[in-house]
């Protein structure tokens, strides 16, 4: 459920980036947060981190700009990727309005994918949210490795029952990242109901 | 009743007043900044209550682990400047920042005293029903995919 604030005129919309330990989802915020113009964001917020690992969540919100007198935000969250933080990924999922699942493209990164797509699939559920019809992008990241795992073997990995939007990217270059969000932020406005 | 700006902000300006604290600020448990009151001029409120809605996620897990089912105040002690977090129901927290911690009696007190005001609200009957904006309206949304077109353009991020 987005945030409506009536009295300040206020939309906002929660977009979580999820996916496996070092495979580039803070790398998407970095990249997103940089090519928008200052009016339209904020600060970039991250936590924790040890060395190049998001240990509790990155935080970016955005103001889009003005709709029918509201203003629409869409505030962005990073998960920490690596298996112990399961607890604090299901948290940052909690009241998401859509994913955007970041796979690691890297040849021996396919079973932390698919752990990674399960998990998040199953912290889903346990939020209540609908599978078949929830707002999800998968993003294949680090397409420029050599021998990068085949775009659809994820979702054909994990036996996912519907079709969903994909994109391939190259995060640290830019290549793809605004076409994502933007996918996933059209996506989730398209489903919105008060 | 639900909460609004409307509604909360003169009980947090009291809170203010009574208790010489710097800001306190309404934030819900998805991290967003519902009203603000007292000085706000050096905090990021946005970024503030994203942190803080986390926090309490966290904190409610840890409670859930040791057979609590929440704690519902968290203090935080600084050299200067101290944080007190209190829940007001199961959606909203109230943050308030004050300086001088020998006033934490004080702060306490009226953070119960605005608590109660506004779970008060919260309990009231909802007045009829005011005509408000429909934002799920196809026009709305045509105009915010084309905000969302303009603002992530394709071009290299």
């Amino acid at each position: 459920m987005p945030y409506i604030n009536y009295s300040d005129r206020e939309l906002a919309f929660k977009i979580v980036y999820f996916g496996p330990g070092m495979g580039g989802k803070t790398t998407n915020l970095i990249r997103v947060f940089g090519s928008l113009k200052e009016n339209a964001r904020s600060e970039m917020v991250t936590l924790d981190t040890a060395g190049e690992r998001t240990l509790f969540f990155d935080f970016l919100p955005l103001e889009l700009g003005k709709v029918g007198g509201f203003s629409l935000r869409f505030n962005l969250f990073t998960v920490p990727g690596q298996i112990q933080y399961e607890a604090s990924r299901k948290l940052i999922l909690d009241g998401a309005d859509g994913v955007v699942f970041v796979a690691d493209s890297q040849p021996h990164m396919l079973e932390k994918n698919v752990e990674s797509f399960q998990g998040m699939l199953g912290n889903l559920r346990e939020h209540g949210k609908d599978l078949k019809t929830f707002p999800l992008v998968l993003q294949y990241n680090k397409r420029d490795v050599s021998g990068a795992l085949e775009v659809g073997c994820l979702e054909r990995e994990v036996a996912l029952e519907r079709q969903i939007p994909v994109f391939e990217a190259v995060a640290t270059q830019g290549t793809g990242v605004m076409e994502t969000i933007r996918e996933v932020a059209r996506i989730i406005v398209r489903q919105f109901s008060v | 009743m639900k909460l609004t700006k409307d509604n909360s902000l003169p009980i947090l300006d009291e809170l203010i007043a009574n208790s010489g604290a710097m800001t306190a600020v309404l934030v819900t448990k998805e991290g967003y900044n519902m009203v603000s009151a007292g000085d706000v001029s050096y905090l990021n409120t946005t970024a503030l209550a994203a942190l803080v809605a986390g926090m309490f996620s966290a904190t409610r897990a840890v409670a859930t682990m040791v057979g609590e089912k929440q704690f519902s105040i968290l203090l935080q002690q600084g050299k200067t400047r101290n944080i007190h977090i209190s829940l007001i129901n199961d959606s909203i927290m109230m943050v308030i920042v004050f300086e001088n911690h020998q006033r934490i009696g004080k702060v306490r007190m009226e953070a119960q005293k605005a608590g109660d005001a506004m779970i008060a609200i919260l309990a009231a009957p909802e007045p009829g029903e005011e005509k408000r904006p429909d934002l799920a309206a196809p026009e709305f949304k045509e105009y915010a995919l084309a905000l969302v077109d303009m603002i992530f353009s394709a071009k290299k991020a």
